[in-house]
């Protein structure tokens, strides 16, 4: 056997040193504690008042503060207020946290809470959660730490509104020096502070040192990934590069079954998905309204929990059923009748209406996995009663032009709506002139205005509930846009690495509610 | 004074095709369905709101006004700003373009290392059956197996079997070379395997049809030996069609190869342009598409120029 050269044994010590470097892949020493994300979606407009899209408000949340909170159970929680009263049914005061500050180190004031809520109701910036806000008849700085607001009638869900991301605190003197422009960056009190955002590749969030909660975040860092595909992020959970990922896709559970130390928590939560039906356009079968109580009377939601989230969701009600809603709400016959019996008054209902074999299309937009399986489910539904249903897998910005627009272009389209903390706030989506995006295809109904009314102004209590339950009523008959099953929120993490917190019950899309509270394990 | 003519000529051709592109790209994306507000806003969507953000970001103004606001801010090198991030979009295109030029690189060396060596010896070996064979099979997988399939399987494979090929995401070459190469080690070899199967095929019959030149037949009459045959005959002359397909094998990478850069989280110029067109980022889609032809239509005229230079017959019977 030839003795081994010394150039032989350089070389043969260069390739294990080499291969060793390759599989270690040892990262630098980092003295801070640092979480990564794995994310699906980037973040479309850093404006709070103006965004609609929902994986947006995840990020939000970390780095802007509401002046509510929300509990586990969907109650009003403190958040900048650390306390409030309501002093009459229309006028509330708040008390400001007395240390709270910007990421830039200033104190965050009244004016600053003033600012925004008269930023949010300013017709000229048309933001659509003024209109929830409308009540709002004046909202007034009492001192540094102080606001009062007062409204033209009660606003039972006031408060939950004032949880949402689209409420969120603005540096508004900054804003109107003009040295911030939210559409442009972030500046917030949240726990987190924008460190750097590579567009489409991922966001660094630093601790924000002047945040309120003493001790927290108990991380330095969080490292938001963009990772669009599932594979990539599950990939990056295998790996550890990302410490966990949320996922829109129900069959995350069992994608992820068998990777090692992953668990996956699923999140309830109020927020369902719904059917949006064209109800005005000449050009849509279902401006016939027997069609519409046919489609509505078709629809299979025990089905779709069964097949698309394998148990793991519930049909779902117009009040989510998260409020526990009225019975009216749950025993419409389009949902208690047996399905025997409601597919036989359907397709009678479509011979009634001449409409056999009528070719009807549903939008179900790739963008989340679970609205084409949800179209999916709807087709064979429709097939059933003799209806012809073709499925559009349109991109985002085409789905919103036929849909949301003043001429709407489409007959059906699958979407979701969140539940909030408060039934009012979703069902107020159904009133007339609630919302302009849906003035396209939803037929207006004067008396649901009246209930909606009602809703937002009464107390808690057997009223209000009677209320809710017309509404439900109305919105089952009119079947112009209808709920359909719970969206619940998926979420993997790295059970070894990371000790994170999640809530029981998510209703704001504020997924990372416990963000501040996660720990590094190793 | 007839090259500077034609080269005058051949600028200009090259100007008026940038500017036939820069209509047909302002067009074509105005005429989507949906706009960025409306992406924004969502089911939110408020007539008020639309217009506010309409006139923020300028587009509200008279499509013709945008379009010339756009093409004279281009013609002084300026891409103008994303709307999504309001940044300067060339800012963004100078710190993706090392990644996609990197995995454009990166796949061509594959393809080369792999593709020529296999193709000489399939070429070579044409009578063997099994080397018949083995070429026409890569050749045949490599051209019909689609990179995102190839990339998925690899992606699960290499996380699965914890090979360290995507172990910190994708850093830049000069911050961590190790680091670097590891994120981009399986998408340039999902992107190298058609690459190996064009280079193969062309190699292969490249070196086929050398062999069968006379001067190939007197060099083994007159004896040289085989491995210097095929060095200094078989290679250089089989090469100039294996270098026009690599050179447009490049080219299509360079053009951002968009699935894998979305599959593997590749920040490159592809990406960039591929999340751009679905946000309805007006200005990245037409700076992505406005420098792509800009690269093309300088090549070509270069190459134009380099003819006419080299052969002065050129310049003085063309058009």
């Amino acid at each position: 056997m030839p003795k081994m050269t010394a150039r032989m044994r350089r070389f043969a010590a260069a390739v294990a040193l080499a291969a060793f470097a390759w599989t270690a892949g040892a990262a630098p020493a980092d003295a801070q504690t640092t979480i990564s994300w794995g994310k699906p979606s980037e973040v479309l407009s850093t404006d709070p008042h103006l965004s609609g899209d929902g994986t947006s408000w995840t990020v939000f949340y970390l780095i802007y503060d509401q002046l509510m909170g929300m509990t586990d159970d969907l109650k009003p929680a403190p958040g900048l207020a650390e306390s409030w009263q309501q002093v009459s049914p229309t006028t509330y005061t708040f008390k400001l946290r007395q240390n709270a500050k910007f990421s830039n180190g200033r104190p965050l004031t009244s004016a600053d809470v003033v600012g925004s809520l008269k930023r949010l109701l300013d017709p000229k910036l048309g933001a659509s959660w003024g209109r929830q806000l409308r009540a709002i008849k004046e909202v007034v700085a009492e001192g540094d730490h102080g606001v009062r607001i007062e409204l033209s009638e009660p606003l039972t869900p006031l408060l939950s509104i004032l949880a949402v991301s689209t409420t969120s605190i603005l540096p508004m003197k900054e804003l109107s020096e003009g040295s911030f422009d939210p559409t442009k960056g972030m500046l917030g009190s949240g726990p987190f502070m924008v460190k750097e955002h590579l567009q489409d590749e991922s966001w660094t969030l630093e601790k924000n040192p002047n945040y309120w909660r003493e001790g927290h975040p108990k991380i330095d860092r969080l490292v938001i990934r963009i990772m669009p595909d599932d594979t990539t992020r599950i990939a990056g959970l295998r790996e550890g590069r990302v410490d966990f990922a949320t996922f829109e896709n129900p069959d995350t559970p069992r994608l992820l079954k068998g990777v090692p130390n992953v668990d996956v928590y699923i999140q309830q939560t109020p927020n369902y998905f719904r059917l949006d039906v064209s109800a005005l356009q000449e050009s849509s079968p279902f401006k016939d309204d027997r069609l519409r109580k046919a489609m509505s009377y078709a629809i299979d939601r025990d089905r779709m929990v069964q097949i698309i989230f394998g148990g793991e969701s519930k049909p779902e009600y117009l009040v989510p059923a998260a409020f526990n809603p009225p019975a009216e709400c749950r025993e419409h016959p389009s949902y208690k009748l047996p399905r025997a019996e409601r597919v036989k008054l359907a397709k009678d209902l479509v011979k009634q209406a001449g409409a056999e074999n009528q070719k009807v299309s549903i939008i179900a937009s790739p963008v989340l996995v679970t609205y084409p399986l949800i179209a999916q489910v709807l087709q064979r539904d429709l097939r059933e009663i003799g209806l012809q249903p073709e499925i559009q897998q349109v991109p985002v910005a085409e789905w919103y032009k036929r849909v949301f627009a003043k001429e709407t272009d489409f007959h059906l389209a699958v979407s979701w709506f969140a539940g909030y903390g408060d039934p009012a706030i979703v069902m107020n989506w159904w009133a007339p002139g609630a919302n302009a995006a849906y003035a396209g295809f939803m037929k207006p109904v004067e008396e649901y205005g009246d209930v909606m009314a009602k809703v937002r102004n009464l107390p808690d209590g057997p009223e209000r509930q009677q209320a809710m339950a017309r509404g439900c009523q109305i919105v089952y008959d009119q079947a112009n846009l209808l709920p359909l099953v719970n969206k619940p929120d998926y979420i993997a993490y790295r059970s070894d690495l990371i000790q994170p917190k999640f809530g029981k019950i998510e209703g704001n899309f504020d997924v990372l509610k416990y963000a501040e509270e996660f720990t590094r394990k190793r | 004074m007839r090259l500077t003519a034609y080269i005058a000529r051949r600028l200009g051709g090259a100007l008026l095709t940038l500017l036939g592109v820069a209509v047909l790209i302002y067009i074509a994306i105005r005429l989507l369905p949906g706009g960025y507000a409306e992406l924004v806003l969502g089911n939110q969507l408020e007539p008020e709101a639309r217009d506010y953000l309409n006139q923020k970001y300028g587009l509200h103004k008279p499509p013709l006004e945008q379009f010339w606001a756009w093409l004279t801010s281009v013609a002084r090198g300026n891409l103008g700003v994303s709307l999504v991030t309001q940044r300067s979009i060339g800012d963004e295109f100078l710190r993706r373009a090392p990644a996609t030029i990197e995995l454009a690189l990166l796949s061509t060396l594959i393809a080369l290392v792999v593709g020529i060596p296999l193709g000489v010896l399939s070429g070579l070996s044409d009578s063997s059956p099994f080397w018949r064979t083995t070429g026409r099979l890569l050749g045949a997988i490599g051209a019909s197996l689609p990179e995102f399939v190839l990339g998925t399987i690899l992606l699960y494979f290499a996380s699965a079997w914890s090979m360290g090929f995507t172990q910190r995401g994708f850093v830049g070459f000069f911050d961590d070379p190790l680091a670097n190469l590891q994120a981009m080690a399986l998408p340039a070899l999902s992107l190298s395997v058609f690459g190996i199967a064009l280079i193969l095929r062309t190699t292969r019959d490249s070196v086929k049809r050398v062999t069968t030149e006379p001067y190939i037949t007197t060099a083994v009459a007159r004896g040289d030996p085989p491995g210097r045959i095929i060095r200094q005959h078989v290679l250089r002359n089989a090469s100039i069609p294996v270098l026009t397909v690599s050179s447009t094998f490049i080219g299509y990478l360079l053009g951002g190869a968009v699935v894998a850069e979305v599959l593997f989280s590749i920040p490159g110029v592809g990406l960039y342009v591929f999340n751009a067109l679905g946000n309805r980022d007006y200005g990245v889609v037409q700076a992505g598409v406005m420098l792509a032809a800009v690269i093309f239509v300088m090549i070509n005229t270069l190459g134009d120029v380099l003819y006419a230079v080299l052969d002065p017959r050129i310049g003085s019977r063309a058009g």
